[in-house]
């Protein structure tokens, strides 16, 4: 299985200022086991995907976090070592000398998984195996490996189920940790690991749906197993044509690997997210595409932000300064805590058991203290 | 007497005082032996707060107290500590007055016994005078208070030291003769926690002992005042729970509490023998053992309470033993309840045959409890197997300590009728054997 994340923030603008600022934190994690001759190896599928295609869109090695649970580039089985292709005719080796594994091996349990989502990590951790993501960051999770349904596989010893990474998501959510999100998942039964997300800004794709199994593509003779996964070969596939001004949007990766091609059925969930997905470029999650204004004029800088003049008299409108707190309304979408109110004891309550203690007081002690009451 | 006790309280108030302020007192509430998952002081925080959040506190399994503790911390959380160190007061003088009554009616009886010649001539040296007996109250209460148990149980604000208050108050109020507010004060016991239903026979017993109606169960006088206590009893018991729903609104309550009380679902290890059981045990049977180790609580009611008939207050200190021992979720602020009866039965010293046995075993086994906790838990060197044999070697040096009474009273009420020296029927010197 594999596991991916990108992190890709395509721009902030604060008001007042001319330049638009950047912020491109990328994180890619990627984390994979090898599991049997018969099943795919699925190492190659992040390492394309990272190689290929999201390094050349422009996300840093230090926006990926990568997380790959066996080591086949050194395994004793490999009859190239140190390399690991992606296609048969071994023509790209994807394991090249820049590829940076953050998390190898038995480092890679759903634990640490799960720490680097939240965030909740030892002080010692170094930045490169952290998710220093914020609240303007887009983030891209690409999972693979073996799966049913409901849970992942991770390390043939351990799973992580589709609650858990609802609540981690949820966890990110209100820590501010991601502004949009885009989950992709190529294992069987891929679409039972969505459905129970509700945290909003949720997009989330999977190579077949609950029932199904995914199936892996080509197998090479040569060390018995198979190569990649079909759903991650044609969605490789469809990366292929994506530059980075390219203007393809989600719906068109919605529509790669058809059941024609992929055997299984390919799910996608949108519900959660804000923007309709025809509008959200591939670029906002697989790139990190920078825009740039370019302009002529100095602009002063030392003078602290102000507000933008209002406009008075002509407009019934008050333009009133957003701050930057304002500008995401956080209010309306995340759930407040519940007043604290103080609970009181119903009157009833208090009535009936005072009454209940007097009446036995002056059954056992007689009514001769009354008198000294009133 | 005032003055020994009221200098008996100042000193014990202190040392709860200066132990309240001290860093131990959150290691020591901290301890499964002094609370359990039934009367921590945390869990009651917890309900309140979720109370001000406007959540029922019984949803989820954090809140396990009846709405009486709710009503009464809603108003006095934040004098917790004096409201603990009141209740463990509140023990103190009950069990002072009531073992006071006690003695006081002990000494008529042999008084009476005396006269009409009903003892033999060599037991004279069995008998009790005033002299012997006019401490016993206070170390009654001494024995309560000072007790490092109580102690641990106060400091720890745990809610047992309320539970014992109840329970000392329903001694004081049975030996008072009151039958109104015996009554009442079992039911808010036994709505508590469940157990004090048992004392319901020997509270029972002893107003039919005092109001000399005959326990003989073709009697109608018998019934009619069994009937009433009954009544009293359950009708108050009824009232209370009812009383409960309307403060919330909701009858949540009753399997939190209660079901919670007999299910045992919580298995953190405490002093009881509940919790390693059903660890172990598969789903298959856990209902087969709950029934099996709740019935064992219940159980020896009936033939203690049929040889003991006349003795209720012993029965009394023999069933607060029992429910310490066998309850679901014992802790050791229930033990310390029936420890305090122990000087009021130090005229059986010289029939006791395992005195030495019992204290040192309890000794050890308080003192080993932490540590094989630490080992366990901490250090890793340990496991549950060891902290297990402590507990099982602690109730059964408290089973031992209260068959070892059982057996130096019944033979003291048995040399009172047959004489000291016992003789076989060819003259050797015989001995009592409990069978």
């Amino acid at each position: 299985m594999e596991l991916r994340e990108f992190i890709n923030f395509p721009g902030l603008t604060f008001p007042g200022l001319k330049i638009t600022l950047l912020k491109p934190d990328i994180f890619f994690k990627q984390w994979y086991s090898w599991y049997s001759k018969i099943h795919s190896s699925h190492l190659e599928s992040p390492l394309e995907v990272f190689h290929n295609h999201v390094y050349r869109l422009g996300i840093p090695d230090s926006h990926i976090v990568l997380m790959l649970a066996d080591d086949m580039a050194c395994n004793y089985r490999n009859p190239k070592p140190a390399t690991v292709f992606s296609h048969k005719n071994m023509e790209l080796n994807v394991y090249g000398d820049d590829v940076e594994v953050d998390y190898r091996g038995y480092e890679v349990t759903v634990e640490n998984f799960l720490r680097v989502l939240t965030g909740r990590l030892p002080p010692s951790t170094p930045r490169s195996k952290r998710l220093l993501s914020d609240d303007r960051s887009n983030i891209l999770i690409y999972l693979t490996g073996h799966g049913g349904n409901g849970f992942l596989k991770f390390q043939d010893s351990e799973e992580i189920s589709n609650m858990e990474l609802a609540d981690a998501f949820e966890q990110m959510w209100q820590k501010r940790r991601y502004n949009e999100l885009l989950f992709i998942i190529d294992t069987c039964q891929g679409a039972s690991m969505y459905e129970r997300f509700y945290s909003p800004n949720l997009m989330a794709l999977a190579s077949s749906q609950v029932g199904e199994d995914s199936l892996s593509h080509q197998p090479d003779l040569g060390i018995g197993v198979h190569l990649m996964d079909k759903y991650t070969f044609y969605l490789l596939e469809f990366l292929e044509e994506v530059h980075p001004a390219s203007q393809a949007n989600m719906n068109d990766l919605f529509k790669v690997c058809p059941q024609s091609q992929c055997v299984s059925t390919p799910g996608h969930r949108t519900d959660l997210f804000q923007r309709d997905p025809g509008s959200v470029l591939i670029t906002d999650f697989f790139g990190s595409v920078r825009k740039v204004e370019i302009t002529k004029d100095t602009i002063n800088l030392t003078s602290p932000v102000e507000p933008p003049i209002k406009r008075s008299g002509s407009s019934d409108i008050q333009i009133e300064s957003l701050t930057y707190v304002d500008q995401l309304p956080v209010a309306e979408i995340i759930h407040q805590k519940p007043k604290q109110k103080d609970w009181h004891p119903p009157d009833g309550f208090i009535l009936g058991l005072w009454t209940l203690i007097l009446l036995v007081f002056f059954q056992t002690y007689g009514i001769k203290h009354l008198k000294h009451i009133f | 007497m005032a003055a020994p006790l009221t200098l008996l309280l100042i000193v014990a108030v202190t040392i709860r005082a200066v132990l309240f302020r001290s860093s131990w007192a959150e290691l020591i509430s901290e301890r499964v032996e002094v609370v359990s998952p039934l009367n921590a002081w945390k869990r009651v925080v917890e309900g309140l707060a979720l109370l001000d959040l406007g959540v029922s506190p019984y949803s989820g399994d954090v809140f396990h107290e009846t709405p009486f503790m709710i009503y009464l911390f809603h108003f006095v959380v934040d004098y917790a500590e004096i409201v603990f160190m009141i209740a463990d007061g509140i023990t103190a003088v009950a069990l002072y007055l009531s073992i006071q009554t006690y003695n006081k009616n002990v000494f008529r009886k042999q008084k009476y016994a005396l006269e009409s010649d009903r003892y033999p001539a060599d037991c004279l040296e069995l008998l009790r005078s005033p002299k012997e007996m006019f401490y016993i109250p206070l170390k009654v209460a001494m024995f309560y208070l000072l007790n490092p148990f109580t102690i641990l149980s106060c400091v720890a604000k745990s809610t047992c030291g309320l539970n014992n208050a109840i329970i000392a108050l329903f001694i004081l109020c049975t030996l008072k003769g009151s039958a109104l507010l015996s009554g009442i004060l079992l039911a808010l016991a036994t709505y508590q926690s469940i157990y004090p239903l048992t004392l319901f026979a020997p509270a029972l017993l002893f107003f039919l002992q005092r109001l000399y109606i005959p326990v003989n169960l073709r009697r109608s006088s018998f019934w009619f005042f069994t009937l009433q206590y009954a009544f009293i009893y359950v009708g108050s018991l009824v009232v209370i729970t009812g009383l409960s729903f309307f403060l919330l609104g909701s009858w949540d309550f009753i399997p939190s509490v209660y079901g919670f009380i007999f299910s045992v679902p919580d298995l953190t290890p405490n002093i009881g023998l509940f919790w390693y059981f059903f660890a172990e045990m598969f789903e298959h049977f856990r209902l087969f053992f709950i029934c099996v180790f709740q019935i064992n609580v219940f159980f020896y009611t009936i033939p203690l309470s049929i040889k003991l008939k006349e003795h209720p207050v012993f029965l009394i200190f023999m069933q607060i033993a029992i429910i310490s021992i066998f309850k679901s979720y014992p802790t050791v602020g229930d033990v310390a309840l029936y420890m305090a009866f122990l000087p009021a039965w130090s005229h059986l010293y010289r029939f006791l045959r395992n005195i030495f046995l019992v204290s040192c075993v309890l000794l050890a086994c308080s003192a080993l409890f932490p540590v094989l906790w630490h080992l366990w838990i901490y250090a890793g060197s340990a496991n549950s197997n060891f902290y297990y044999a402590i507990t099982l070697l602690f109730n059964f040096g408290q089973i031992l300590l209260v068959s070892d009474y059982f057996y130096a009273y019944l033979r003291r009420e048995h040399h009172l009728t047959h004489g000291l020296y016992l003789k076989k029927k060819d003259g050797t010197e015989a001995t009592l054997v409990l069978k």
